[in-house]
């Protein structure tokens, strides 16, 4: 993993690709990469689907080893629903079938002089850019399917599927599984739209002849290994609630504590989301002959996916996350689980970031296109998008741009990205996480919850108003750090809870590298991180008025526990100091 | 719904009435819900004549991490934290609600079943009409009040608005 591959989709006679080593962007991956490349190389005034616009794809540090959970793969741009920097990663194959090729990331740069849709095709002996006008407006599905007909079945694909190449700003980049299926989303932000608007349909990756990454110190890193994943098996998060529920373990729980965002935000409770929960959703999987235990990728010891069948035991889509089965459900007053996997497995296809297309749907259904509950309706909604007809392009840009045409007051986006699943007037925490990132709302931008194992920013004293926001810095450097590694974050309680554990992750990084790395360094990088973020947006025009929530956070309670957000903007501008 | 003393701790609910472990309730239940609102306190928290309690195992994330009660992140959602504020509910027999969530009700579950719980007619009634044959099959006999039904019959009882007392046992 010592190069970056560059293909510049506008030169003259076609796209070409060239090579050239990581100079200044060594010792960097995954995020840390990404927006490295995204804030020294792009003009953050720039159109986000213009020629000076970048598609960075990075796997992590650790991607193509042996090391478990470290198949996380980062997309970075400048979004075209935020006008952000961003960056969105995925499980899947792809990020250690691209490290094990060679390739620290993949630069796609400049814009096709024509329409002309290209693919891909990398393995040990190079690249190979082909015009496939054959591929135009296949689904993801049947793109892969295609692909597997031409180059086997020993393959990974980064792929988009229609909604990307209309260029959708709830667009994604989607990576293919174990099973190659194209069910792994890097989702957020419309990356797959600027992955249109390089004119690329599909990469594909195949790794014949080549060989896991070695280590340089093949037998401490094989013992660093040994002791994390025998850390992430032993936790009760990981190793027993993941695998048994996957995400969606959390419906029941926030329903419980009020903060499961209802019909849009309107509530905090939904009366039927046991009938969506995690237990129920593995319990139809079991029984339908499905699975509720699935990795998405090789190398993931905590299975937090599954295998979503249909009545009749055929495969529809991968378990859907809580993000998932909160945005198409509760958010829309849904509570039929077949309709919630019926609309994933749409996002899927079409390409679509779920949260997004969710809590659009919430918005459209507030302005009266549809009933809260009506599952067909919102099935038939996405399918718009699918098709590209006139309301589907207005969904498929997302919530900011269904409300404003709409009319809808109710519009839950920060930075002009949906909110996730956890409603921040009753977690006000999340709130400013959600206020503050660099990537619009986010609740996976503070996720590492591990930050008092890495001693970030030193202590924190709660009971005081500034504690929120200090919690959440921590959090977003943590988070980014780890965002570097290529591991999944669901390593984030046994780092959290077992010292043991944290210390084989930092052993493993050491081993790999031959490096002395320690908690402190690790924090050093996830600011860095942000930092080159921040100033990219800065330089993009945005500033503190950006980091706020929505008006009616603020004046809207919401029950059961009747509270609005309470932190002030005083207390969010100081988010950046350190 | 189970009947209980309440005006007692949470602890002393799970671990004397219950009959739970501490050390079951200190590693296992990690998160706690009394009315909707994050316990940090099982040795404060009183329960009450129809309060609900809701337990979990511990669960991913940041938002798993603060509703964690006692735990690092617990400060994120202080605005709806239990807070021990009303004059302590003399002890006495009443009925509160229970929830079991994710593990906790693959591991609970049956004991509480065998010791019996209380559920609403309709409920007990919905969830009767949803069970597939295998659940069924399974079932060896039923009694009513002390008396043999047959199995079918529990399709067909109006149980209306009554609070019915549930055993499973196993055979």
């Amino acid at each position: 993993m010592d190069k970056i591959l560059r293909i510049n989709m506008g030169a003259e006679g076609g796209p070409k690709a060239t090579e050239e080593p990581l100079r200044d962007y060594s010792g960097l991956g995954g995020r840390a990469l990404t927006s490295a490349v995204i804030s020294k190389e792009v003009d953050p005034l720039c159109h986000p689907l213009g020629e000076n616009n970048k598609l960075v794809i990075a796997p992590g540090l650790l991607s193509g080893t042996t090391g478990a959970m470290s198949g996380r793969i980062s997309v970075g741009c400048k979004s075209p629903l935020t006008g952000t920097i961003k960056e969105a990663n995925a499980g899947g194959q792809a990020s250690q079938v691209l490290a094990r090729l060679g390739y620290a990331a993949i630069v796609l740069e400049g814009k096709p002089k024509d329409d002309t849709l290209y693919k891909v095709f990398i393995n040990k002996d190079g690249v190979k850019i082909t015009p496939d006008n054959g591929l135009k407006m296949l689904g993801n599905y049947d793109l892969v399917d295609k692909i597997k007909g031409e180059y086997g079945d020993k393959i990974a694909c980064i792929c988009i599927g229609p909604a990307g190449e209309m260029k959708m700003s709830a667009a994604s980049v989607a990576c293919t599984d174990m099973e190659l299926r194209p069910t792994r989303h890097a989702g957020r932000g419309g990356v797959g739209a600027v992955m249109g608007a390089k004119g690329v349909k599909v990469i594909v990756l195949d790794d014949t002849g080549m060989k896991m990454r070695s280590p340089k110190d093949p037998e401490k890193f094989k013992e660093a290994n040994k002791a994390w994943v025998e850390g992430l098996k032993k936790h009760p998060v990981s190793g027993e609630g993941l695998p048994a529920y996957g995400t969606n373990v959390l419906t029941n729980v926030i329903n419980e504590a009020g903060g499961y965002p209802t019909k849009n935000f309107k509530l905090g409770r939904f009366d039927t989301c046991q009938k969506i929960s995690g237990e129920t959703q593995a319990e139809t999987e079991t029984a339908r002959g499905g699975s509720a235990t699935h990795g998405c990728h090789r190398g993931c010891v905590i299975k937090c996916s599954g295998i979503y069948v249909d009545k009749d035991g055929n495969y529809l889509t991968k378990q859907p996350e809580y993000e998932t089965v909160w945005a198409h459900g509760g958010n829309c007053g849904i509570d039929d689980l077949d309709s919630i996997a019926m609309l994933d497995r749409l996002d899927d296809d079409y390409g679509l970031d779920t949260i997004e297309m969710g809590a659009t749907i919430g918005v459209a259904m507030e302005a009266g296109l549809a009933k809260f509950g009506d599952a067909e309706a919102a099935i038939n909604l996405v399918k718009e998008v699918g098709k590209g007809t006139p309301l589907g392009r207005i969904l498929g840009n997302g919530a900011a741009v269904t409300g404003k045409v709409f009319g809808v007051e109710r519009v839950p986006v920060v930075k002009g990205q949906a909110l996730p699943a956890y409603d921040p007037r009753a977690i006000h925490g999340i709130g400013v996480t959600y206020a503050t990132s660099t990537m619009g709302a986010d609740h996976t931008a503070g996720y590492a919850v591990a930050t008092n194992v890495l001693n970030v920013g030193g202590s924190v004293d709660p009971l005081k108003p500034e504690g929120q926001v200090e919690l959440s810095r921590n959090l977003q450097i943590a988070t980014a750090a780890v965002d570097a590694t290529g591991m999944c974050l669901f390593v984030a309680f046994p780092v959290l809870d077992q010292p043991d554990t944290f210390q084989a992750l930092i052993d493993m990084i050491n081993a790999f590298y031959g490096l002395n790395l320690n908690a402190d360094d690790v924090t050093e990088l996830g600011k860095s991180i942000l930092k080159n973020e921040r100033d990219f947006n800065t330089r993009a025009g945005f500033t503190a008025q950006h980091d706020r929530l929505p008006e009616f956070f603020k004046k809207e309670s919401l029950p059961p526990h009747n509270l609005t957000f309470q932190v002030k903007d005083e207390d969010l501008d100081t988010f950046f100091n350190w | 719904m189970v009947k209980a003393e309440v005006g007692s701790t949470i602890e002393s609910l799970l671990c004397q009435q219950l009959g739970l472990s501490p050390e079951y309730v200190e590693n296992r239940i990690q998160t706690i819900f009394l009315d909707g609102k994050p316990v940090d306190n099982v040795d404060s928290a009183t329960v009450k004549e129809g309060s609900t309690l809701a337990l979990s195992a511990a669960l991913p994330g940041l938002a798993g991490a603060t509703l964690r009660r006692g735990g690092y992140y617990a400060p994120m959602r202080s605005q709806i934290s239990h807070r021990e504020e009303a004059a302590p509910e003399p002890h006495h027999e009443g009925m509160i609600f229970l929830k079991l969530f994710n593990l906790l009700l693959k591991e609970l579950g049956p004991s509480f079943l065998k010791r019996g719980i209380w559920v609403k007619g309709k409920d007990l009634s919905d969830l009767f009409k949803r069970q597939p044959d295998d659940f069924w099959a399974g079932c060896k006999g039923v009694k009513l009040d002390g008396e043999k039904i047959d199995l079918k019959r529990l399709k067909e009882i109006n149980w209306a608005d009554r609070n019915v007392f549930l055993q499973v046992k196993p055979h």
